[in-house]
């Protein structure tokens, strides 16, 4: 068993751990200060251009598209210390295109949609959102109950979706509803391509959540589409939904890692210099017992995360990997963060420091991409199954 | 043109060394490692010369352990042609390198030796002026500008009283200082280009060098701890203590 990392792939993560030291923390002061302003801590058209072209000349783009859509194709291994990198900023950036939905998309276009959606898709000229959560149905998305109906060469779509990131910006939305209400998620969930401004998908209302989110309750009304929107095999969109779900819960196990280790690297370094009654905090055993399973975990999660990505690269079915980090990741991450922010005293809860912005997106993360409960509860019944 | 540039293995400047509590050396166990940055101004210094249609191949040679692979690596990622290795696991001294390098110029005769002013493990500050004295070619240490116009360079050098600009006859000897250039990152393109690139592993004995030591190291130790400074009321007490209490001035 080897736990070195391919020479090459060290040198990417080199790379790229520059980038974001040198590139994406010089711009936090300015997000933070935005953020605190009640402004929208998105970075601005003209920080974003210099990001991209940098991006372009370092060959940071597309990195795990594959070669067909002139992406670098890079295996999962390579991109947990991408994504750890990236996690360490609040500055929000993700090396372009910012692609959720492609693993999804590469396992169901036809060819017709492999031109029109994907290929603009992967070299990041749209941006797509998609809509699974229902009012009645979240963190069991089995339970939706958005009905698609087949009309002759159409079908009509008619539902309410909630949560629905960034579909006020997204050029179409992977709309998930039920075709066969027998069947249900056991072959009875289709998947849709819904370009934006079809008659029939409406936004609804934003809603405002923590950590400077929007998110939106889109009403779909007799939304038609043609048959050719259909995404993959007619009553199998839920598997092909789930395997997106693995690529983000990867994604998101790299992010906080990213997240637990700065807050890490910030207590540690305040507790050593921060004298109390008269002694350094760091020789405080309750501040020693912060850093030590700080220290214990996230190296648990890097081990966790090499593990499933190499699984991944062979062809395995991670979906219990992807279950525990995604679990282990987040809580970790809220753990760190939080225990950071009580070394900091008054400082720690000061919208000056990263901090209180990575305590509040490590919040979010616990919800989206399946709770961590129903992450407990998948699991735990996966082994009791097994003795049973 | 053909460029020899030289890079080092060494902790990452942002690591903080410590000395093993058998003071017998730097503790560098599990220890980030990188190239030399002074190196990487060199070899980023060496590109621009290929990009300029200057220099027609660059080498990048590291002196060090099997491990320092990596850094030819880097080099080779960030635009080197190809790579020499020349393996060893004892800590070579400046002269021990010197004359490993002088083997290589003697081997590949390049137009010009480009290194790191100095290497910021033992901040020697040696080498370069070594291989030049090896070599008997000219040298120029500390530069902060170099222009080549046919066989001869100009080369402003950053000295204690400023700049001092000084020309050259290639084959020369050059040690990058700090404003040289601001080194690139390596690109994703590059790196996986890199991987194909060759590295030539030799040893010094190969290269029929002696390395036998001439300094013997008695012991490592960190530098005493800072004492905590003092707060002076006014600029009279300020003067009355650097008068007084440090002696500094009279
Ligand atoms: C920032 C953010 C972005 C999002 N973006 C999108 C998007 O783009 N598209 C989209 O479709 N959705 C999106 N969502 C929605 C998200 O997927 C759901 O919020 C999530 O699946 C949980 O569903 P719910 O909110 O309805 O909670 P519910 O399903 O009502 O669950 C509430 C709580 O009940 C508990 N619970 C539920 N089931 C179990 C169980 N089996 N065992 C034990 N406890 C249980 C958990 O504690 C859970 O947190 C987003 C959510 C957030 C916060």
């Amino acid at each position: 068993m080897d736990f070195e990392l391919d020479e090459e792939y060290r040198m990417l993560n080199e790379t790229v751990s520059k980038f974001v030291d040198n590139e994406l923390m010089p711009l936090e002061a300015a997000v933070l200060e935005r953020e605190a302003s009640g402004d929208g801590y998105e970075l601005s058209a003209e920080e974003l251009a210099p990001l991209y072209e940098k991006c372009r000349a370092l060959g940071l783009w597309g990195l795990d598209c594959p070669e067909e859509t002139g992406g670098a194709d890079l295996p999962a291994l390579a991109l947990v210390g991408v994504n750890e990198a990236l996690g360490r900023t609040v500055t929000p950036f993700t090396f372009p295109p910012d692609s959720p939905n492609l693993h999804m998309m590469l396992a169901t276009v036809n060819d017709e949609q492999r031109e029109k959606y994907l290929e603009p898709y992967a070299r990041g000229e749209t941006i797509s959102a998609i809509a699974i959560s229902e009012p009645g149905a979240g963190a069991d998305p089995a339970g939706m109950i958005t009905r698609a109906v087949r009309d002759g060469d159409d079908w009509v779509i008619n539902g309410r979706k909630i949560w629905i990131s960034r579909i006020r910006e997204a050029d179409f939305a992977i709309v998930m509803a039920v075709t066969d209400v027998a069947k249900g998620s056991r072959g009875g969930i289709s998947a849709f391509i819904v370009d934006k401004g079809t008659p029939g998908l409406e936004v609804a209302r934003d809603i405002k959540l923590i950590g400077g989110h929007s998110n939106c309750e889109v009403v779909l009304e007799d939304c038609r589409i043609p048959t050719s929107q259909l995404l993959g095999v007619e009553g199998q969109g839920f598997a092909p939904m789930q395997l997106r779900l693995i690529v983000r819960r990867l994604q998101m196990g790299a992010w906080c890692l990213g997240m637990a280790n700065r807050a890490l690297d910030m207590m540690c370094e305040h507790a050593n210099q921060r004298v109390t009654f008269g002694e350094p905090l760091a020789n405080r055993q309750s501040i020693q017992w912060w850093v030590a399973d700080a220290v214990t975990r996230t190296h648990c999660l890097k081990l966790m995360l090499w593990d499933a990505a190499t699984k991944q690269d062979n062809g395995d079915d991670v979906r219990t990997e992807a279950s525990m980090i995604k679990l282990y990741g987040t809580e970790l991450a809220t753990d760190v963060i939080d225990n950071a922010m009580q070394a900091f005293g008054a400082m720690g809860m000061t919208k000056e420091l990263p901090l209180q912005m990575m305590a509040q997106r490590v919040r979010l993360m616990r919800i989206y991409e399946g709770p961590s409960e129903v992450h407990r509860w998948v699991l735990a019944r996966r082994r009791l199954k097994e003795s049973s | 043109m053909k460029i020899l540039v030289a890079v080092k293995r060494v902790a990452d400047y942002n690591v903080k060394v410590r000395a093993k509590s058998d003071n017998t050396g730097p503790d560098l166990a599990n220890v980030k490692m990188a190239i030399n940055p002074f190196c990487e101004i060199a070899v980023e210094e060496a590109v621009r010369m290929k990009e300029n249609g200057i220099a027609s191949e660059i080498i990048a040679v590291s002196v060090g352990p099997q491990s320092a692979q990596e850094q030819v690596r880097t080099a080779l990622a960030l635009g080197a042609d190809r790579g020499i290795l020349v393996q060893t696991d004892t800590d070579l001294e400046p002269l021990a390198i010197a004359k490993c390098f002088k083997a290589i110029c003697d081997n590949e005769k390049p137009d010009m030796v480009l290194l790191g002013k100095q290497a910021i493990d033992g901040d020697n500050n040696q080498t370069g002026q070594m291989i030049a004295a090896l070599t008997g070619w000219s040298q120029a240490t500390f530069a902060s500008e170099i222009t080549i116009d046919g066989d001869a360079v100009t080369v402003i050098r950053e000295v204690d009283a400023g700049l001092q600009t000084v020309k050259l006859k290639l084959p020369a000897v050059i040690t990058a200082d700090l404003r040289l250039n601001e080194p690139r990152y390596a690109s994703l393109p590059n790196i996986m280009k890199a991987k194909k690139k060759t590295i030539d592993n030799t040893t010094p004995e190969e290269l029929g060098v002696d390395t036998s030591p001439r300094v013997t190291l008695l012991k490592a130790a960190p530098p005493a701890e800072r004492q905590a400074g003092v707060k002076v009321e006014d600029v009279a007490e300020l003067i009355d203590k650097l008068k007084n209490e440090a002696k500094v001035i009279s």
